[in-house]
């Protein structure tokens, strides 16, 4: 096995083993779910068509803004970063291990949730699969690009609860998947399609595969490939 | 013997403070070399700039073979096994672990413990296998045995002294002059940014003075009298003694430690 392939499993393994990732990439999405999947359908049934999208967006914000950065603060703002430059590991390492590995959680929560909600609270499934998995693969990694920027940029721990709170919360409260974002005044509608959530929602609905959905995924994700490259070329330079 | 490293001129400062002011160095390859100096005297950034770690304003650094460096401050993941992180760093260099290497410190007794529930000491010998996995020429040591217990110092002691008996060249920045004492072929004694001196302990012994510590036990307790003619006073203090009706329980005579020069030539170069 390559050191690059062995440091992904590594790094799989012990994000299981740290109980924060656990919480924010399964437990408390998966609680989110249960709960709100039998308030949501019962309070409002046509949410059961959008149920599984919106479950999905909150899931993978939760994980990619309160539940990566951190994870890279702690490598990167620390001595590890030091260790790896010492003993011929490349800095991206980290980063990019870390990214796979919450893809994979991400990914498993979000195979859960469309497993679980058409049984729990009679939640309709896509109907076309082979737009949904791409939408939500393509979801996942620019929501944990826009994760990795706030893991490299911030320094500590706390700075970084707030600064990833006030990119989580939006994303969940404007997106619509709580209730229609049209019903929102128009700055708040606006103010929300700045983060991935909105058009992440859109993207997985049917027939949301499409350019319109698409584009801004493209951007904000060579935006990030860029940030990040230049992030860690300071690290490195430092 | 050749030189595993050379330094030349090696200036750093750090905005308008000059930390090394044009560091001359040769490090033979095979010996033990230890840089000693007080806090802030600038070993860490001496040492970090040799290992490629830190950029330098000026000057000339050149290693030769390859290097293995364990660093002052080091961390892991804190939910990192010992074993992964070897197999880890033994991936990316394209090594093969060393079992002895690795039984020697002891990293197998560890192996089901995360890397925030080793003790000190195990963390130092983790770091130490990790330096050590590509098998390099050159070892970078800093504060080898910082916060470690007399157990753990001995231990990594006999690391060191085994690594030095396969040829290997060990570099170490240190606050313990007894562990330099024993371990270190030469040393080198930095003060603002400067080497103050640079030789073996007896050299240092030698340019500080040739003073001469005679420790005397009696009935009415020690004491410890400095001397540069050491027959002409220990007769005269038996003789005195033997006057005074004292009885002589034990002498012995040393010619200071370590630390006791290191802290001469540092009074010195303030001067």
């Amino acid at each position: 096995m390559s050191g690059f392939l062995y440091g992904v499993v590594l790094q799989w393994k012990l994000d299981i083993r740290s109980k924060s990732l656990l919480v924010t990439c399964y437990i408390v999405p998966l609680i989110f779910f249960l709960l709100m999947g039998g308030i949501f359908t019962s309070v409002m049934p046509e949410m059961r068509s959008t149920l599984i999208q919106s479950m999905i967006v909150m899931s993978v914000s939760m994980g990619a803004f309160i539940g990566l950065p951190p994870s890279l603060v702690e490598t990167y703002a620390s001595d590890i970063k030091k260790v790896y430059k010492a003993n011929g590991v490349p800095l991206y390492l980290g980063l990019a291990t870390m990214f796979l590995s919450a893809f994979i959680h991400l990914m498993l929560t979000c195979i859960v949730i469309l497993l679980l909600a058409p049984v729990l609270f009679e939640a309709a499934l896509p109907i076309h699969f082979a737009g949904f998995f791409p939408a939500l693969a393509i979801y996942i990694m620019v929501s944990l690009s826009i994760g990795s920027i706030l893991g490299l940029i911030v320094k500590n721990q706390a700075k970084l609860t707030m600064i990833a709170q006030l990119v989580f919360l939006p994303s969940i409260m404007l997106s619509g998947i709580m209730f229609p974002a049209d019903l929102l005044p128009d700055f708040l509608e606006n103010v929300g399609r700045i983060f991935p959530a909105s058009w992440g929602y859109r993207l997985m609905l049917d027939h949301g595969f499409q350019f319109e959905n698409l584009w801004y995924f493209i951007l904000v994700f060579c935006a990030a490939v860029i940030a990040c490259g230049m992030l860690l070329k300071k690290q490195k330079a430092k | 013997m050749s030189n595993a490293i050379q330094v030349r001129g090696l200036k750093k400062n750090y905005g308008s403070h000059g930390v090394l002011k044009g560091l001359d160095l040769q490090i033979k390859a095979g010996e033990i070399f230890a840089l000693l100096g007080v806090n802030g005297a600038g070993k860490t950034t001496a040492l970090e700039c040799m290992e490629g770690l830190r950029k330098y304003d000026s000057g000339m650094v050149a290693v030769n073979g390859k290097m293995g460096i364990q660093l002052q401050s080091a961390s892991l993941s804190a939910h990192i096994k010992p074993m992964e992180a070897v197999k880890l760093f033994a991936k990316w260099n394209k090594a093969k672990p060393d079992y002895g290497m690795l039984d020697a410190l002891s990293i197998k007794e560890m192996e089901k413990k995360q890397y925030f529930q080793l003790s000190t000491g195990q963390k130092r010998r983790l770091h130490l296998a990790l330096a050590l996995i590509s098998d390099p020429d050159i070892i970078f040591l800093d504060e080898p045995t910082a916060g470690l217990d007399v157990e753990g110092r001995l231990s990594l002691h006999e690391q060191i002294r085994k690594l030095k008996s396969r040829g290997k060249t060990i570099v170490l920045a240190s606050h313990d002059m007894a562990e330099v004492e024993t371990l270190c072929d030469r040393i080198a004694i930095l003060n603002d940014g400067n080497i103050v001196f640079c030789g073996t302990a007896s050299e240092l012994t030698d340019k500080v003075g040739k003073k001469y510590f005679i420790h005397i036990k009696t009935q009415q307790g020690n004491n410890t009298f400095e001397t540069d003619n050491i027959e002409d006073t220990l007769l005269s203090l038996l003789g005195e003694l033997k006057r005074k009706g004292a009885h002589v329980l034990d002498i012995k005579v040393d010619r200071g430690t370590l630390e006791q020069h290191f802290i001469e030539m540092a009074r010195r170069a303030e001067e």
